[in-house]
């Protein structure tokens, strides 16, 4: 199920919620199980055994980390665990790129395996493989009830795009956690704008994406192929930010405190910002996980770069399973490793609004690579972006930027958030801030009520045919 | 302060998602939509089965969204917050100013030269004249108002890039440019995509001569509005409201000869009717079908016209206004429509007509995937 749908908005949650705060204190864990259960199961009826079996392992290899004092045994057990957990992750995420990679390597013709992929199963493996890692270093403490350790790995909000939460964010809220109107209120926020952010934004400038996507590229003249990329710029933003916005926002009605996830990305001054402002759990956990463990940048230069490499390599791949993800994940490691060595000192004596521009250029180039499938590809698009023989604009892009301007307009208000900036200080706003705020919320609520409808309307075109 | 906003916005959030949540639950369902014209989901069944093949989740969303709470004006939002934002493009329809046009889909290159290859190959092996009629379509005529602010196929142009390919034994029959120099008359429908009676009318009149008759002065016809709250296709796709309705016509030539029986296939059996009018039509939506009715594989229409011409049409929709003003001069019509049929020899043999009509709209041909199969050998 996926928040931004009548089934979640109008069947599945009011129906949670309003057991959820009915319900005694002592039932609330297994109200949020047995929901996480059927959210998940709703779109994967299947797979919801490896998500079952991953969180027993894990909690089961804490139980016995936890108890011994054994070494050895603490080793061995978090090493099993963890494969186990990317052992599942490989299987079905990776087995198919990597057999064709031996392939092409070995001219060997194995049959590529083309397994479907478990929903959500690059967050939850993390978020279970979490509680493993901090329990062996001593950084958590041991959850002994099964049903609330497999509460925490299938947590609805958190369960299927992230943010990431370790256990030890919610491991106190997991055992014991308030429950207030103004946590609901809060929550409420949260989920309001992140739903307005993904159905009422991404959608919308994503439909000029998908336009553009499509036609040839080598027939697109310059306005149109920027407009393209900037609109996937847009959606990927308003996309991913607005649904961990939700998820934040549901945690909250819940009880609980998710860590934030973006923190307005599009405005950082350089690569190494940028990657601390977006999709901010997945930076701390690479960080965390493989960065310092690996020595960090205790190491010396050398060893820096190479830990730099491994950790934007990794993150590459997380991201899907194809070659054009390795790369982008390397380039943006590329960029973090020469502003580390000597590009950050030049951009320290340069305006700002130019580290932004520097900045926001190479994220849309990455995008390029991000979202089109092959790296040909990709390069044909960059040069229909740098280096076009069509011209600068047609009819087709004046028509897509008639379209779309008021949209893009929208996308970079609140992307760069100035009109809060702006309206935050007026003292009428902060006089009826507590009617104008739910009344703003209900608009959107039912704008994006309005949009989700409409894209579930199907009229059956009898004389089409 | 904060807190207060806190409060308001959890009870108002939590007022609106229940309510609309209970009302779509609760309320009486109806399991046909009018506008939608078409079956709204049932309530799945719950069982094992259904839940391990997602079937449940599936209907269950389906069920939802059909009886969701003031469906259609929550659309209605939609549209509105569309229109706002600039946007003259719903749902592969564009708005112009007097009336709606489609966004006509890239052609179907390939489809098409089978099409024609397939035509072709009917022409050459027979001694049956073949005609060919391809309709422009309303963003065809009026392309020039649309394209200024629309991107636009150019009609005019893939029309004769088509005609190019067609074989010698083809006489070609080029309606556009009657119709453009009318275009300032009610040739095509506001909110459908269809060409109007009169549209049809001048067609007609340009088609006939080709094919060897004079064709009925336009004075000659009395002229019924059988209805003038007609909103097709195009409103269907788009539900934009804000265009004025259609009027459906229907030319009656009380001096000529008249129809003696309409005969409809429907795939299964064949029915007999006694006018090519279907009035029942005027009170529902799909009023187009008052003019033969809907799409059907076959319809033989048999008249008096006291000179034994038979005449074969492969067709589509745009046929079916058209055909009316025929019947003056055939005494025996067929209509097969390749899109509901495999082998059309189960129907006819081409060599007992005297003429063979193709007439499609060029929207339709540069998609359509079935005019191939008369050439088959089943």
């Amino acid at each position: 199920m996926v928040f931004s749908s009548l089934t979640f908005m109008y069947a599945f949650l009011p129906i949670v919620l309003i057991t959820y705060f009915l319900s005694p204190k002592k039932l609330k864990n297994i109200i949020i199980l047995i929901s996480g259960l059927i959210f998940y199961a709703w779109g994967e009826p299947k797979y919801i055994m490896i998500m079952i079996t991953s969180a027993f392992v894990d909690y089961f290899a804490g139980l016995i980390i936890s108890k011994s004092k054994d070494n050895k045994v603490r080793k061995r057990a978090l090493l099993i665990a963890m494969t186990i957990d990317l052992g599942f992750l490989f299987i079905f995420k990776y087995s198919g790129f990597a057999v064709s990679i031996v392939n092409g390597v070995f001219k060997s013709e194995i049959p590529v395996p083309n397994l479907l992929l478990p929903i959500g199963i690059s967050f939850y493996t993390f978020q279970s493989m979490s509680y493993t890692i901090d329990i062996y270093f001593k950084q958590v403490k041991v959850q002994r009830n099964f049903l609330n350790y497999l509460c925490y790995v299938s947590l609805f909000p958190q369960l299927v795009a992230g943010p990431i939460v370790r256990y030890e964010d919610v491991q106190n809220e997991i055992d014991e956690r308030k429950i207030n109107v103004n946590l609901v209120g809060e929550g409420v926020n949260y989920f309001v704008r992140g739903l307005a952010k993904k159905v009422l934004l991404a959608n919308n400038i994503g439909s000029l994406w998908s336009s553009i996507k499509v036609v040839d590229v080598s027939e697109i003249t310059v306005l149109t192929a920027w407009l393209g990329i900037l609109s996937f710029t847009f959606q990927i933003y308003f996309d991913f930010s607005g649904y961990s916005d939700m998820a934040i926002g549901l945690g909250k009605m819940l009880g609980f405190n998710f860590p934030q996830n973006f923190n307005l990305p599009y405005l950082s001054k350089s690569i190494s910002e940028f990657w601390r402002r977006w999709h901010m759990t997945l930076g701390a956990w690479f960080r965390s996980y493989v960065y310092i463990p690996l020595g960090g940048n205790r190491g010396g230069k050398y060893k820096t770069i190479r830990n730099l490499i491994i950790v934007w390599f990794l993150t590459g791949l997380w991201h899907g399973a194809s070659w054009n993800f390795v790369f982008w994940g390397m380039f943006y490691g590329f960029f973090i490793i020469i502003e580390r060595l000597f590009l950050s000192r030049i951009l320290e004596k340069i305006p700002s609004i130019f580290r932004m521009i520097y900045t926001f250029l190479l994220v849309v180039i990455g995008w390029v690579f991000f979202d089109l499938n092959t790296m040909s590809d990709s390069f044909k698009y960059l040069k229909a972006m740098f280096a076009n023989s069509n011209g600068l604009f047609d009819l087709d892009s004046v028509y897509y930027f008639k379209s779309y301007i008021v949209v893009f307009i929208v996308c970079i208000i609140v992307s760069t958030n100035v009109l809060s900036k702006f309206l935050g200080n007026s003292n009428i706003i902060k006089k009826y801030y507590k009617y104008s705020v739910p009344i703003y919320e209900s608009v959107l609520l039912i704008l994006s009520t309005a949009y989700l409808v409409d894209s579930t309307y199907n009229p059956f075109l009898y004389f089409r045919f | 302060m904060k807190y207060k906003q806190k409060k308001y916005s959890a009870v108002i959030f939590l007022i609106i998602m229940l309510s609309i949540t209970l009302i779509t639950f609760i309320r009486p369902k109806t399991y046909f939509s009018e506008i939608e014209n078409r079956e709204l989901a049932k309530f799945p069944k719950l069982s094992f089965g259904n839940i391990m093949n997602k079937t449940f989740m599936n209907q269950f969303e389906l069920y939802l969204s059909d009886h969701f709470f003031k469906r259609i004006e929550f659309i209605g939002v939609k549209i509105n917050s569309e229109l706002f934002l600039g946007k003259k493009e719903l749902k592969g329809v564009y708005i112009t100013e007097n009336r709606l046009v489609e966004k006509m889909p890239s052609p179907n290159y390939k489809a098409m030269k089978q099409s024609v290859e397939a035509i072709n190959k009917i022409a050459n092996s027979s001694d049956v004249p073949v005609y060919a009629l391809l309709a422009p379509t309303s963003a065809g005529i009026y392309y020039d108002e649309v394209y200024k602010d629309y991107p636009q196929i150019d009609q005019r142009k893939l029309l004769n890039n088509v005609y190019n390919e067609f074989s010698k034994n083809i006489t070609l029959i080029d309606v556009f440019s009657k119709l453009h120099a009318v275009r300032d008359e009610y040739i095509y429908y506001r909110n459908d995509h269809h060409w109007t009676c009169l549209g049809a009318y001048n067609a007609y009149s340009s088609t006939v001569k080709k094919m060897g008759f004079t064709p009925v002065a336009f004075e000659k016809y009395d002229i019924e509005h059988a209805n003038n709250d007609f909103y097709g296709t195009f409103f269907s796709s788009s539900l934009y409201d804000k265009l004025q309705a259609d009027i459906i016509d229907i030319y009656r030539y009380k001096e000529g000869t008249s129809v003696t029986g309409v005969y409809i296939n429907n795939g299964f059996e064949t029915n007999e009717y006694s006018s090519i009018y279907f009035k029942e039509f005027l009170e529902k939506k799909d009023k187009y079908s008052v003019y033969l009715g809907q799409n059907q594989p076959m319809v033989k229409i048999k008249t008096n016209t006291a000179n034994n011409k038979k005449l074969l049409i492969f067709k589509d929709s745009y046929a079916h206004s058209f055909v009316p003003f025929l019947t003056q001069h055939y005494n025996e019509i067929v209509l097969l429509d390749m899109r509901y049929l495999d082998d059309y020899k189960k129907f006819v043999n081409i060599e007992d007509y005297n003429q063979v009509l193709f007439l499609y709209n060029i929207s339709t041909f540069s998609q359509d995937q079935n005019i191939r199969k008369i050439a088959y050998d089943w």
